[in-house]
């Protein structure tokens, strides 16, 4: 007799606990999660098929979105903002320090130069395309899965994703190009064709068509560095092929993180000023 | 005999904690509607997580309305005769699509071709909205309504594009907020899911967005970091993904098709589940909580489902817009002819 | 034949009146309903961008003159997910537009027809369909 009472006040018991468990909680407050807080291994070196973990908040310090070559320090086009309108000083990233334009190519990043700032793509809140994305003073995240390779750019939302399978032929021309990526060892080679032609290398008027290739490669270097390098190959613009390099650092902020830059709202005076409804002028 | 009382008491207390276990609501799911008893567990990946990876486009659910037609009341599929129209509509649109020739006296309209879209594919389901009952978006609070009557107000006496803010932020090329990035519209409905240790990603076609939720328990940004897409947090229980997104900009967005409807408010929380439910299969639900703008909680939710043969292009919207201009300028030519007309009447 | 034909062209309508697509930027914005064009012309260049694909065709006027039109489509990744792509109109095509021009009188329009000089719509269904017009994708 006991031992049912015992039994059924334990069936019981357990029926509660069920319950409890099981009942819908009360609404919508920001809790804190009850549990499976995810281990992120993102900083282990490796996956787990041993290829690099490149997972996580990447940015280049340095002045290769003014110029990707060497430049001294400049006044900026508006004297209003002073020091903090003026050009930093900066060692360029092109090996070789030269870009080998063909001659009528050289008059056009000239022309380029000075209709900067208004007609650089960045001011119009366009997206940089490949290489400049990689080195514009904004962070960006790579998202690496077991499959495919994401990289967000916190720059006007931008993003790409890295095709990992068989390659895949560009439909059309687009501003962040068509990425298909392999492994080389531990360097991660990923080949960038069907760019559109529109976007600069930097503000300082370099330029491609939509004939440029480009073939990236990401080495990690350290748990906090990653060398990145881009050769370029446009033979309607440049009689060669030329290369850029410069290191990629791991943002160390605590809980680092891409944040928001729509800067489409930025740019909208810039590009549509001159057609909205003026003051009346009777 | 003792020993057959025990044995049968225990069977019938397992059985009644069976059945208990497998009707009780399971916390997490939508609150409205059939409980879905999922009997499917997702592949893991290789450190552990639930794979959802994949292109989820929100493309078959074109046709159905986000809020139900009130005569259907609490009833979350369509009747036989219900779907049966539904499929002789999509029916007769298939055919539309396939007259292959333009004939000579057809009407023109001021859009490109019809056939330049996307169709759905019939389905059972009443609406998106499945809380509250009704499947109905709740009523605005007072402060909601007189907001929008006040934003009415301010847009008396002004004109047509006046200026780019005259068109919607979608149409401006800046966002659609989370919401109007996955309700499905006409074209372009590619949603895709990419995962990394400790984070999920899903990318959204239209406007080239990548929400990025880091699952390490972090807390929110401060809340003085608002932002289109607001800032996601997330968690697993058991092999549903669970989403918090706060941080919003107040007063943009809305909760509709593109972004469009009711501005909400910076306040408020959207908590999304992802549950995947076969192979090809995602149950996603979406609850708003934003008491400043409606009087209560509501949930959409969308089956949605795996298509390898649906991915996401670049969609560089700004970049090609070039429709803004034409407006803007077809406004100002608008109101010179206006102009000189009035001058011409004043002579 | 007739009835399929009224029935495409109200149901056509009725899309019309009730397709979410107004909501994407009122087209009447920008196009002017009383400036009804029909124009032929030759590609010369066909941008595949969104939100909308613009195909710059030369029309050629009886007098010999030349102008530049461009003419609004639909998005194109669309298009891509149907297996067209850069290489599926060709420039030199001849393609005809019956549609609208552009508020501003510049030359630049946006209708529901787009076809090829036989009638045959432009970007129907998927390539490869075999017609002699229609080059599969690839290209």
């Amino acid at each position: 007799m006991r031992k049912i009472l015992t039994l059924l006040s334990t069936a019981a018991a357990a029926v509660v606990c069920i319950t409890l468990t099981l009942t819908p909680g009360k609404a919508q407050a920001p809790a804190v999660p009850a549990k499976a807080v995810a281990k992120a291994p993102a900083n282990g070196r490796r996956m787990s098929d041993g290829k690099p973990n490149l997972n996580g908040v990447w940015e280049y310090i340095g002045t290769a979105n003014w110029d990707i070559q060497d430049h001294s320090a400049a006044p900026g086009p508006f004297w209003q903002l002073g020091a903090i309108g003026a050009i930093p000083a900066g060692q360029g990233v092109v090996e070789g320090n030269e870009i080998p334009y063909k001659p009528a190519a050289l008059e056009q990043k000239k022309k380029n130069k000075a209709n900067w700032p208004a007609e650089d793509p960045e001011a119009k809140c366009y997206m940089p395309g490949i290489p400049r994305a990689t080195y514009m003073p904004f962070p960006f995240q790579i998202i690496q899965s077991n499959k495919d390779i994401l990289m967000a750019y916190e720059y006007a939302s931008a993003n790409r994703l890295i095709n990992m399978g068989k390659p895949i032929e560009a439909g059309s021309d687009t501003w962040m190009g068509t990425s298909n990526g392999h492994w080389d060892g531990d360097t991660l080679v990923v080949d960038v064709t069907g760019l559109n032609g529109l976007s600069w290398f930097d503000r300082a008027g370099n330029f491609a068509s939509d004939k440029l290739h480009v073939v990236e490669r990401y080495t990690r270097r350290s748990s906090d560095v990653m060398d990145y390098e881009a050769t370029i190959e446009d033979p309607s613009v440049f009689t060669r092929a030329w290369k850029i390099s410069l290191p990629l650092y791991k943002r160390a902020d605590k809980n680092a993180q891409i944040l928001e830059f729509k800067c489409v709202e930025f740019a909208e005076e810039l590009l549509y000023g001159k057609y909205k409804k003026q003051p009346a002028s009777k | 005999m003792r020993q057959r009382v025990l044995t049968t008491l225990m069977v019938l207390a397992a059985v009644l904690v069976a059945v208990l276990a497998a009707t009780m609501p399971i916390s997490g799911q939508a609150p409205a509607g059939k409980t879905k008893k999922s009997a499917y567990t997702p592949p893991k990946l290789p450190w552990g997580d639930p794979d959802l990876q994949g292109l989820w486009p929100g493309t078959d659910l074109i046709e159905v309305p986000l809020q139900r037609d009130p005569k259907a009341g609490e009833r979350t599929e369509v009747t036989p005769e219900e779907f049966a129209q539904r499929q002789a509509k999509a029916e007769r649109t298939a055919e539309n699509d396939r007259v292959a020739y333009v004939a000579k006296d057809s009407k023109v309209g001021i859009n490109p071709p019809g056939y330049w879209l996307e169709h759905g594919k019939p389905q059972k389901i009443t609406s998106l909205v499945v809380d509250p009952p009704n499947g109905r978006i709740p009523e605005l609070t007072e402060q909601a309504k007189q907001k929008a009557a006040q934003a009415k107000q301010a847009k008396q006496g002004h004109g047509t594009n006046e200026t780019w803010e005259d068109q919607s932020l979608y149409d401006r090329c800046i966002s659609r907020g989370v919401m109007g990035s996955i309700l499905p519209v006409i074209y372009n409905n590619g949603t895709q899911i990419v995962q990394g240790p400790g984070y999920v990603a899903i990318r959204y076609e239209m406007i080239h967005e990548t929400k990025i939720i880091p699952l390490d328990g972090r807390p929110h940004e401060g809340s003085n970091i608002k932002s289109y897409m607001g800032d996601s947090r997330g968690h697993w229980e058991g092999n549903t993904l669970v989403i918090e997104t706060t941080n919003f900009l107040g007063d943009k967005n809305g909760i509709g098709l593109n972004g469009g409807g009711t501005p909400h408010s910076a306040d408020m929380v959207l908590t999304e589940k992802w549950t995947r439910t076969g192979p090809d299969m995602m149950e996603y639900t979406a609850t708003i909580n934003d008491p400043k703008t409606w009087v209560r909680p509501w949930t959409i939710r969308m089956p949605l489902r795996l298509n390898p043969e649906f991915p996401l292009y670049e969609y560089a919207c700004h970049e090609g817009n070039y429709a803004m201009f034409n407006m803007l300028k077809g406004a100002r030519a608008e109101e010179k002819a206006a102009e000189e007309a009035a001058k011409a009447g004043k002579k | 034949m007739r009835k399929t034909l009224s029935v495409s062209i109200a149901l056509v309508g009725f899309l019309l009146a009730v397709s979410p697509m107004r909501a994407h930027h009122a087209f009447a914005a920008e196009y002017d309903g009383k400036k009804q064009v029909h124009l032929e012309g030759v590609v010369t260049q066909m941008e595949w961008i969104n939100p909308h694909t613009w195909i710059h065709i030369d029309v050629t006027e009886p007098d010999g003159k030349v102008t530049s039109w461009m003419i609004e489509g639909g998005s194109p990744n669309i298009l891509l997910r149907r297996g067209f792509n850069k290489g599926s109109l060709e420039k030199g095509q001849k393609i005809s537009i019956d549609g609208f021009q552009a508020k501003d009188g510049s030359n630049r329009a946006n209708g529901s027809n787009i076809t090829y000089p036989d009638g045959k719509k432009l970007f129907l269904g998927s390539s490869g369909t075999g017609a002699p017009v229609d080059p599969g994708p690839g290209k």
